[in-house]
């Protein structure tokens, strides 16, 4: 339906006379230029790549690109406070978890309104279908509409310390949890170094890397198709349990953990394998930081007895609703340019990681950074709703935070603190409107 | 006549430990900062604490990318204006109520309190909606008035204790020679209140030029405070220790500094109470 | 010494303490100088307070008296906002996260602010004591330095020195420990009790500051610590000088004691400045965000999640501008009732 769409809308352009010869970005620039664009970026390797390409974006359009950097802990309340007080932001970035609450706040504007009100602007070659599915699916998509395309990409992958397996007499990484925690984890877990480590801290750490980890693999899930709890049914128990007993293969204080933690004892030596954001690979690849540099080996996760189901994180670029009409121009044309094909490869370059399926087709590329492959097989098997993306999200993820680490100080027992998670989840979705049918069941 | 003269001694050499365990108590955590910020990066996360590295700049460098220098320059315009206003403003108040009897003074007093107690999480909105409705947001002065909320009752607090210990004679005398009242003020109790002024003034800076949530707020990229550029780079995601143990004393060098000369004011005021 | 005075002509409410009430004094012709000058001296600071604070000090009350989730902002635009009476201060009563932080943070206040008086005392007593001037200097300013570092990374640099693998307050553990090994032979029984004493407290040299939600709760304290007691110690400092230094002498002339001299002579000039930072610490802990932010994320499970942490999250996480301000006005009244409190036991004016 799409591609029809898109089709019909390329032919449009090409039938009018306006699309005289190739459309040009100069061109499509020229009424905006001068005006003032600004966003959000994080401190990430995906962000410093773009600004390091904005020179070029700015010279040839003549629109203004102003940036900050705000950590991620900050950029939530940093947009929210903007956007429900006619700030200054024109650009949204949108974590995926965000958009359910950005897109029913109104707070960003759909894909299918910039084009009707400014056709001039659309690149013909934008090609919204070679963004890999998956990932415009969860990131920019909200209800069946697109907002934006998506920018930061992430997938959950197996990082290892290719000299600690072969020294426990492993070639290869385990294929599945299983294995990880029968075979593998045993032999690694010893004089002081560790098989595993989880980064598990109190927040959204806590809710995505550590907790939904171990739920979908099994089977399991938070919620089931009425938006129910499910964490009693006995798929997501058995995930639960086993990330408990794949405790004691994990350094202690392991629930203080946060990503550069984990990344960290692996990098020194102290921790054999762990299941982390793809960006982090360029960490792990410099010699300042790390020093398994020429010992790293990058795998997709490993299944459980449902399948291989990665962790998945992302941000979009949406155009802000309270940006005026020339502004929402710019930061289209912004939005387009950041995300196209043109500077895939240069951006993956510079150290980002594109959203598109043209700019892994390059073999050199895919030789010369290990982590794209497994990153795309990633891809290829995600669930969307690897975290519910709808607006009561922001409520769920401190309530599963907090009894997920709970759970594993065993403060509570497993069954326990599932129980809590489900009664609060349901208490929340129930005052949201779920259940009697007010709001559709969307995550 | 020994036993006292042993016990002083003894006594000297018990001060001289206490003073030095409060040196090493202050200081420890801070030299912990200053070396991390020149060890290589790597050398940070290893196993054992070095004592002893090869010193380098290069987080300094990188720290100095990230505009920290500009940034720096941003929070001590806010510092320096908020404290000097704070001290215009609360020094005579304080002096009002330390010296002056009237109704209510007690309830003015403790206004001036409670004007501290409220958290900024709440606060922060109403002033992002204040201040973009007078086109303020990114201008460095609509901080140095929200300050004001929280530093005005320090030094109105710390001063008017000063002030109070002021004897009164003093006074009398120069109202006997025909001083009128901000004279008086101006020429007995501020010399003679310098310690508490000092100490107010301190408090200021450092309180202006570390607060966070506000700046975060209301400032743009171009106006960064210290602090907002310090932590910007600060999440669990990556946690690069050298660079923030460089920015955390960059930051922390020019409250210290501001402490130093003002703090010659504190030993000034303390050798002229003994005059007296 | 107090001046006496004649009300005629008096405006004040003693509700609404801002109002300035004339004075009009009966004394002799010199008196008359001190009459008019109080509004000059006070008016500049409350009207500039007034403007700057009121406002938003209104508009939370406003809101937490309605619904104001951000993210329902166009709604509100459209329809206006929800009034909801008290119900966002009912609410609280239900709400166990909100009555188990605030535990938790009283909890962290009886355990740190005595500590921070006290050992802030002792430092302002170090530091008022005549000798070793050139040292006293060095001190004085070196106690700025913990005030001086940001919040933020006051934190940050308590994950790294409490960091169970790298950090090195480990190391120095470490080092102790094999000292006393090394020593131990000399002790020869007694040690093997002290040593199993030990190893019963602490299992292993990696102590888990910040995973084990005890420690990490002493962790935020020891780094709360290391930051406040300069505070307090800055702030008796200055109150110690408004002794007068006749009384002083004559008090050391006539006991050597120096508990004694402290605490006939001393304490009683230093009562409002021990006010101060009793008000001012017990507001500052109601308030306290950052470090924890950075260093725990009120984690492991809920160990130092202190109130203002919670409040955080609902008034920035989830987005309730409405129930947070119900939140931090409830912790304002506290805050006042306290207050009130330590005035009444502690205040004496000198």
């Amino acid at each position: 339906m799409r591609r029809f769409f898109c089709n019909f809308v390329f032919l449009l352009l090409s039938a009018s006379p306006q699309f005289a010869g190739a459309w040009s970005l100069e061109e499509a620039a020229k009424p905006y230029s001068g005006t003032e664009v600004s966003m959000i970026f994080l401190d990430r390797p995906g962000y410093n790549a773009i600004i390091k390409l904005l020179p070029d974006f700015e010279k040839r359009t003549g629109i203004k690109i102003k940036y900050q950097i705000v950590p991620y802990e900050n950029t939530r309340e940093k947009e929210e406070l903007d956007f429900s007080s006619n700030g200054e932001l024109t650009v949204a970035l949108v974590d995926l978890v965000w958009i359910g609450e950005f897109a029913e706040a109104g707070w960003i504007v759909p894909f299918e309104e910039i084009k009707k009100k400014y056709p001039d602007i659309i690149d013909p070659n934008f090609d919204i279908n070679d963004f890999i599915p998956l990932i415009l699916n969860a990131f920019g998509t909200w209800q069946g509409k697109v907002y934006g395309p998506p920018f930061d990409n992430y997938s959950g992958l197996l990082y290892y310390n290719k000299d600690m397996l072969k020294e426990a007499g492993f070639d290869k990484p385990p294929e599945t949890w299983d294995e990880l925690i029968n075979t593998y984890a045993p032999k690694l877990t010893k004089n002081s170094k560790y098989a595993f480590a989880l980064q598990s801290r109190r927040g959204e750490t806590q809710s995505c890397d550590s907790f939904m980890r171990f739920l979908w693999p099994w089977g399991g899930s938070l919620l089931d198709a009425k938006f129910h709890s499910n964490l009693g049914n006995p798929k997501s128990q058995e995930g639960l349990n086993f990330r408990q007993s794949l405790e004691k293969y994990m350094p202690p204080g392991i629930v203080d953990y946060d990503h550069s933690d984990a990344v960290n004892a692996l990098a020194q030596g102290n921790v054999a394998m762990i299941t982390e954001w793809s960006a982090f690979y360029s960490t792990l690849v410099d010699p300042k930081s790390s020093k398994i540099v020429d010992k790293l080996g990058v795998a997709p996760e490993p299944k459980g007895p449902d399948g291989r189901k990665p962790a998945l994180g992302g941000f979009s670029l949406a155009v802000a609703s309270q940006a005026n009409d020339k502004q929402k121009a710019a930061a289209w044309l912004f939005i387009q340019w950041a995300t196209g094909k043109e500077i895939g490869k240069q951006y993956v370059e510079a150290g980002g990681i594109s959203g598109r399926q043209s700019t892994y087709k390059d073999p050199a590329l895919l030789a010369k950074y290990p982590f794209i492959q497994p990153m795309l097989d990633s891809w290829q098997q995600g669930v969307p709703e690897y975290r519910p993306r709808f607006s009561e999200w922001s409520k769920l993820t401190d309530i599963i935070a907090e009894w997920g680490t709970k759970m594993m100080l065993n403060q509570v027992s497993v069954k326990q603190g599932s129980d809590e998670i489900g009664t609060r989840t349901e208490a929340v979705l129930k005052d949201a409107g779920y259940y009697d049918g007010k709001k559709p069941l969307a995550q | 006549m020994a036993a006292i003269r042993i016990s002083k001694r003894r006594f000297g050499i018990a001060h001289f430990v206490g003073l030095l365990l409060v040196l090493v108590f202050c200081v420890f955590p801070f030299y912990w900062m200053v070396s991390s910020s020149l060890k290589d990066p790597g050398l940070i996360l290893t196993q054992k604490p070095t004592l002893t590295f090869q010193p380098t700049l290069e987080n300094y460098q990188d720290a100095f990318q990230r505009n920290v220098g500009g940034s720096l320059g941003i929070s001590l315009f806010v510092a320096l204006t908020t404290t000097a206003l704070s001290l215009l403003l609360g020094t005579p108040a304080a002096y009002a109520l330390a010296r002056f009897d009237f109704r209510g003074k007690k309830d003015i007093w403790f206004w001036f309190i409670t004007n501290r107690m409220v958290s900024p999480i709440v606060l922060a909105l109403p002033f992002f909606l204040l201040a973009s409705n007078f086109h303020l947001i990114g201008n460095p002065i609509v901080l140095v008035f929200i300050y004001l909320t929280f530093n005005v009752p320090i030094v109105v607090w710390i001063c008017s204790d000063q002030f109070r210990g002021i004897p009164k004679e003093l006074d009398e005398a120069a109202t006997l020679e025909g001083y009128n009242s901000f004279s008086i003020f101006w020429r007995v109790a501020l010399p003679l209140g310098a310690p508490g002024i000092a100490v107010s003034a301190i408090f200021c800076f450092i309180f202006s030029w570390n607060e966070l949530l506000y700046a975060l707020i209301l400032m743009r990229r171009e106006t960064q405070t210290a602090p907002v550029v310090a932590t910007s780079f600060m999440s669990g995601y990556q946690v690069p220790w050298g660079q923030i143990m460089a920015t955390g004393t960059l930051v922390a060098l020019p409250v210290i500094i501001f402490s130093l000369i003002v703090s010659r004011q504190m030993v000034r005021g303390l050798t002229m109470g003994a005059i007296k | 010494m107090t001046e006496q005075r004649h009300r005629a002509n008096i405006s004040t409410d003693p509700v609404k303490p801002s109002r300035k009430p004339k004075l009009r004094p009966i004394r002799a012709v010199p008196r008359k100088t001190y009459s008019s000058g109080v509004i000059f001296f006070l008016a500049p600071a409350v009207i500039v307070l007034l403007a700057v604070g009121i406002f938003p000090l209104l508009f939370a009350v406003w809101n937490s008296m309605h619904e104001f989730i951000l993210s329902r902002a166009r709604i509100y635009a459209l329809h206006g906002q929800p009034f909801l009476w008290f119900q966002n201060y009912l609410g609280l009563v239900n709400d166990a996260g909100f009555r188990e932080s605030l535990f938790r943070t009283f909890v962290f206040l009886l355990i740190n602010l005595p500590i921070q008086l006290v050992l802030g005392l002792l430092i302002a007593l170090l530091l008022h004591k005549v000798g070793h001037e050139w040292l006293k200097n060095i001190c004085r300013v070196s106690l700025v330095i913990p005030l001086a570092t940001t919040l933020a990374v006051v934190g940050l640099m308590g994950r790294l020195m409490f960091n169970s693998s790298f950090g090195v307050v480990n190391y120095a553990v470490a080092t102790v420990i094999s000292l006393f090994h090394s020593i131990g032979p000399l002790l020869q029984g007694h040690f093997q009790v002290l040593h199993g004493f030990w190893r019963h407290v602490v299992p292993s040299n990696m102590i888990d500051w910040l995973g084990n939600p005890n420690l990490a709760f002493a962790t935020v304290s020891i780094m709360d610590c290391w930051q406040w007691t300069p505070f307090c110690a800055l702030v008796l400092l200055s109150s110690l000088t408004l002794v007068p230094p006749e009384i002083e002498e004559a008090a050391k002339l006539e006991t050597d004691r120096w508990w004694q001299v402290l605490w006939r002579v001393q304490l009683p000039f230093m009562l409002p400045g021990i006010t101060a930072i009793l008000i001012l610490r017990t507001a500052d802990i109601l308030k306290m965000f950052d470090v924890v932010y950075t260093m725990t994320q009120g984690g492991p499970g809920n160990a130092t999640d202190l109130i203002s942490v919670y409040v955080q999250r609902v008034g920035f996480r989830q987005v309730d501008q409405g129930v947070a301000s119900a939140q931090a006005i409830v912790l304002l009244i506290i805050t006042i009732i306290l207050s009130r409190i330590y005035i009444r036991y502690f205040y004496r004016e000198i």
